[in-house]
């Protein structure tokens, strides 16, 4: 420590203003009142996604390259980057902070471009040590995969029961392939069962199998989806000719014949509706949709309803279909009436108001109607409690029987794949939690990200996982000094007069070059990426980049608390906080 | 080996031979090709050297006041208001008491801009703590720099080595470049008193108290007294290996002088040529060549100037409010002395302005013809 030393004469006294003692006793540190730590927080877009995502950490991957650990990164939380790098709605991309800068980051084109990289799994893929107790999963739709390739992956014996003869239920039967080849869903669903998993194809609840049948299983997750068109209760629907979007695009995607004639009125603005009325342009007929409300209200995704109207599909909007007429009991004429829309409803939508006396008719061949689905829940024991014709659970997916969970669209009304992905890491939580007796609730809330129940099995996974604040990191948040404006990547589609021949996949996945450009420009929100500038700019030399599952830390022995790391950290990766004395 | 080189140049292989370690610089006219020459020099390896490119004068002297303190010999040049910019700098060096060599291509203070010769920059840094010299021709400016280097590590204070714009920094003439070996031999490793070393940690140049702050000034002054006589005799020590000195001032013909001019930088050189002419003519005029500004040579001064009747010194420079900094720096190393000269204050040349043989003659003239001075400041080929 310090001594005081009493000089009677400058001659005792060193030529310059040096210690004569050791001083290592005052590491400077001491000094600091604040104190910067390395802190991840939330991105906007792994806030968004629903199957929970870590989206910077992936495309930080792409950017330099390593496609491998980013497809690993994807299948941490998501089975289906393939699927989802097709269809899915991307909510990320609506979230992402690059959106105020440039143009938003192509978050859903990158996830495709390193799914196509992934070569197929070897089946008996390593999984977390095996276990003994088993779990049987009904419905194999992206719902019933997630949660079957989640738990496989944790050691369990996962049989998956489908009613179908194909796996896949929606991604199956109800996307067509031009928006999502056949062999990317195969590929897919054999990664999932090279862990194991056993899917046995037609075979279905309540049919075939009773519930009796599963009680030697650990626990059931329910996955059924929703697969009954809704009715539009206007006279003539009985009528030859008229079929739903539904049965239209299963048969499509099950390879059977189908019958249409030229002339087909599409009832319904959901995606079901813009794909079936896609998939009639692609064999030969010339579909109108009907539509009740106008545009902005339309439930499909903006992306499909461009496409479709790139194809030259003509959308009726404001207009409602009143009765099919029929002549020989054969569909051939719609009467619709035309429609304003008043105030809004519960959905937040505007109420559709039909106006009186402006009934009119369209020669149809064919009316397909797509006007939204439900589940089928009839093979349900009674005491699983059902409401608004779905199946009730509480946050753990539980249903009200022990043992029984459920999810995806026969348990929720957002009816995306991701969301469906996402119930499916959900019920997987639960069911680990069930098995392993922990309180599933708090569980949950430990692998949050962000605030909005989107869930991280990298988190529930792993023992030693990097802290992530739930703070959703704002656009304001980041340092824009260290980026560069730059356009945004997009992928190539076909021209129109080659799509609509046969059932083609309309979109090119991104090039190399073009990913690896893409994958640069994500801001990397709240996620530290090592680009070191904390470690240039500090003028102590306190920061410390030596590996580990924290990349970067803080060497407190010296750091002052000058914040200039936090300062000129461009992702919002550092946070300060009061120096506790 | 004789080359023929420019002043900037043979500040450059000065650096170079003398084994400089750190090299920090900012560009500067007319100091850029030493910059250039020595950034080269690194880059083919001829220099084992760290050249740290920095966005200021003022970060280039703290670049290397970090990298003396570590215990590397550390060099930069710079220029007029790249000195200036300095400043703060200058003093943290001098009182850090750090054996930094500077090299400073005198340069005028604008505005008006100008990149011409002219003392004011160097000389408004005279209390700063540096020592001093002043170079007349392109051999002194390598000679000095070695010189300059081993002065520095002997007394722990920065010198400051000064030659004039273009008339020295860019203008060749034969200069002999030394071997490697013998500057070895005449300059051995910088081994530092105190040197900042993470395996024995002490604390560098904290807060010092009124108890003690004045002990260190006292030792400052006390070392750039003795620093003369350092200095005379690593001149001497120079001329055994090399067979050439400079002296810390230079007398000429002054033994029976009835006039003796004090010049400094490359105006001597030209009055050198006046003085032997006017000797010609009879005239009894001697010369006073001052190389080494701070410490001032009071003592040397005097005997040589002790007994001359009229003194004239021309100075490129001017300190508004009083006049030439050499002569006033002349007049007082005299003003105790019972038997002092008539000290006539001349100013010329400033901005550059050639300062020709007729002006230095008419400055001759002007004290031979005159009892004592009629003004404080004579200015001489003043447009007036």
């Amino acid at each position: 420590m310090a001594s005081k030393i009493t000089y009677a004469s400058e001659m005792e006294m060193p030529f310059s203003p040096v210690s004569s003692g050791d001083m290592s006793w005052n590491r400077t540190g001491t000094w600091r009142y604040i104190r910067p730590k390395y802190e991840d927080k939330t991105p906007p877009c792994n806030a968004a996604c629903p199957a929970g995502i870590d989206i910077p950490m992936f495309i930080g991957l792409v950017g330099e390259g390593r496609y491998d650990e980013a497809w690993n990164v994807i299948r941490e939380e998501n089975p289906f980057p393939g699927v989802c790098g097709r269809v899915c709605f991307h909510p990320c991309e609506s979230h992402c902070n690059r959106a105020d800068y440039d143009e938003v980051i192509a978050i859903n084109a990158l996830e495709r471009f390193v799914a196509d990289q992934a070569p197929p799994l070897e089946a008996g893929s390593p999984v977390r040590g095996r276990r003994e107790e088993r779990v049987a999963v009904v419905g194999s739709g992206p719902s019933g995969l997630s949660c079957a390739y989640h738990l496989a992956k944790m050691g369990y014996q996962v049989i998956i029961f489908e009613s179908l003869p194909q796996p896949g239920g929606i991604l199956r039967v109800g996307i067509p392939s031009y928006r999502l080849p056949k062999d990317i869903l195969d590929k897919e669903i054999a990664d999932i069962q090279a862990y194991g998993v056993e899917i046995k194809t037609n075979a279905r609840l309540g049919g075939d199998l009773s519930f009796g049948d599963l009680e030697e299983y650990e626990a059931i997750f329910l996955a059924t989806g929703a697969h009954v068109s809704r009715k539009l209760s206007i006279p003539g629907e009985d009528l030859e000719g008229v079929g739903s979007g539904l049965d239209l695009l299963r048969d499509i995607n099950l390879g059977k014949t189908v019958h249409i004639g030229r002339k087909v009125a599409v009832i319904g603005g959901g995606n079901t509706a813009l794909d079936a009325a896609r998939a009639v342009l692609r064999l030969g007929g010339i579909p109108v949709i009907v539509y009740r409300r106008s545009r902005e209200e339309m439930p499909a995704f903006d992306e499909e309803v461009s496409e479709a109207l790139e194809e030259g599909i003509k959308i009726q909007y404001l207009t409602g279909p009143t009765e099919i007429i029929g002549t020989n009991g054969r569909a051939t004429q719609l009467e619709c009436i035309k429609i304003e829309l008043g105030g809004e409803d519960e959905t937040g939508r505007r109420r559709p108001v039909p106006i009186p006396d402006s009934n009119f008719t369209m020669e149809v061949d064919t009316v397909i109607v797509a006007a939204g689905e439900e589940p089928d829940l009839t093979f349900l024991p009674e005491d699983i409690r059902v409401e608004g014709k779905m199946v009730s659970i509480d946050k753990g997916a539980r249903t009200s029987e022990k043992g029984i969970f459920a999810g995806g669209d026969m348990a929720s009304l957002d009816r995306t794949v991701a969301h469906a992905i996402g119930f499916g890491k959900r019920a997987a939580i639960s069911i680990d939690c069930l098995i392993k007796k922990r309180d599933v609730n708090s569980v949950l809330q430990g692998v949050q990200v962000g605030e909005n129940g989107i869930l991280s099995m990298a988190k529930y996974l792993s023992e030693v996982t990097r802290r992530r604040s739930p703070h959703v990191v704002a656009f304001e948040d980041l340092n824009l000094d260290y980026f560069e404006h730059a356009e945004r990547n997009e992928r190539v589609k076909l021209p129109v007069s080659e799509r609509i021949r046969d059932f083609r996949e309309v979109s090119a996945g991104l090039t190399d070059g073009q990913a690896l450009k893409e994958g640069e420009r994500c801001f990397s929100c709240g996620v530290c990426n090592g680009c070191e500038n904390c470690s240039i700019f500090c003028p102590d030399l306190s920061v410390i980049t030596d590996g580990g599952v924290v990349k970067y830390r803080i060497n407190y022995d010296y750091c002052k608390g000058c914040g200039i790391c936090i300062a000129e950290c461009p992702n919002n990766a550092l946070s300060i906080e009061k120096e506790a004395k | 080996m004789k080359r023929v080189i420019s002043g900037n140049k043979a500040v450059a292989y000065g650096v170079m031979l003398s084994r400089v370690q750190v090299i920090s610089a900012y560009p500067i006219t007319p100091q850029t090709t030493i910059v250039e020459e020595l950034s080269r020099f690194c880059a083919e390896g001829k220099m084992e050297a760290k050249f740290i490119k920095v966005e200021s004068e003022h970060s280039a002297m703290a670049s290397i006041i970090a990298s003396s303190v570590t215990g590397s010999r550390s060099f930069t040049a710079t220029s007029s208001h790249g000195l200036a910019f300095m400043h703060e700098m200058l003093h943290w060096a001098a009182g850090a008491r750090l054996p930094i060599v500077l090299v400073n291509v005198n340069r005028a203070m604008g505005p008006g801009w100008n990149i011409w010769t002219d003392q004011a920059d160097s000389l408004s840094q005279r209390d700063t703590g540096w020592i001093q010299l002043y170079c007349e021709d392109n051999q002194e400016v390598l000679d000095t720099i070695i010189q300059a280097f081993r002065i520095a590590e002997t007394v722990n204070l920065p010198v400051m080595v000064v030659l004039d714009a273009f008339f020295l920094s860019h203008t060749s003439e034969v200069v002999e470049i030394p071997h490697q070996e013998e500057v070895d031999g005449f300059l051995p490793r910088f081994e530092p008193q105190l040197r900042l070393n993470p395996d024995d940690p002490r604390a560098y140049y904290g807060m010092i108290s009124p108890n003690y702050y004045m002990e260190f000034r006292y030792k400052m002054q006390r070392t750039m007294e003795e620093t003369v006589e350092v200095a005379r005799s690593v001149d001497e020590k120079f001329g055994h290996h090399f067979g050439r000195t400079h002296g810390l001032i230079e007398p000429y013909l002054c033994e029976d002088a009835d006039v003796v001019m004090v010049t400094s930088g490359t105006v001597t050189s030209t009055s050198r040529v006046v003085i032997e002419q006017l000797r010609e003519d009879g005239l009894k005029v001697g010369l006073l060549k001052m190389k080494m500004f701070r410490p001032f040579p009071m003592k040397e001064i005097k005997g040589v100037l002790k007994g001359v009747e009229k003194v004239g010194v021309i100075d490129r420079n001017i300190s508004f409010g009083h006049g030439g900094i050499f002569a006033q720096e002349i007049r007082s190393t005299f003003c105790n002395e019972d038997q002092r000269p008539m000290v006539f204050g001349f100013v010329m040349g400033l901005g550059g302005r050639d300062v020709t043989p007729e002006a230095v003659e008419e400055a001759i003239r002007y004290t031979l013809d005159n009892p004592s001075p009629k003004e404080e400041v004579i200015w001489i080929d003043l447009k007036r």
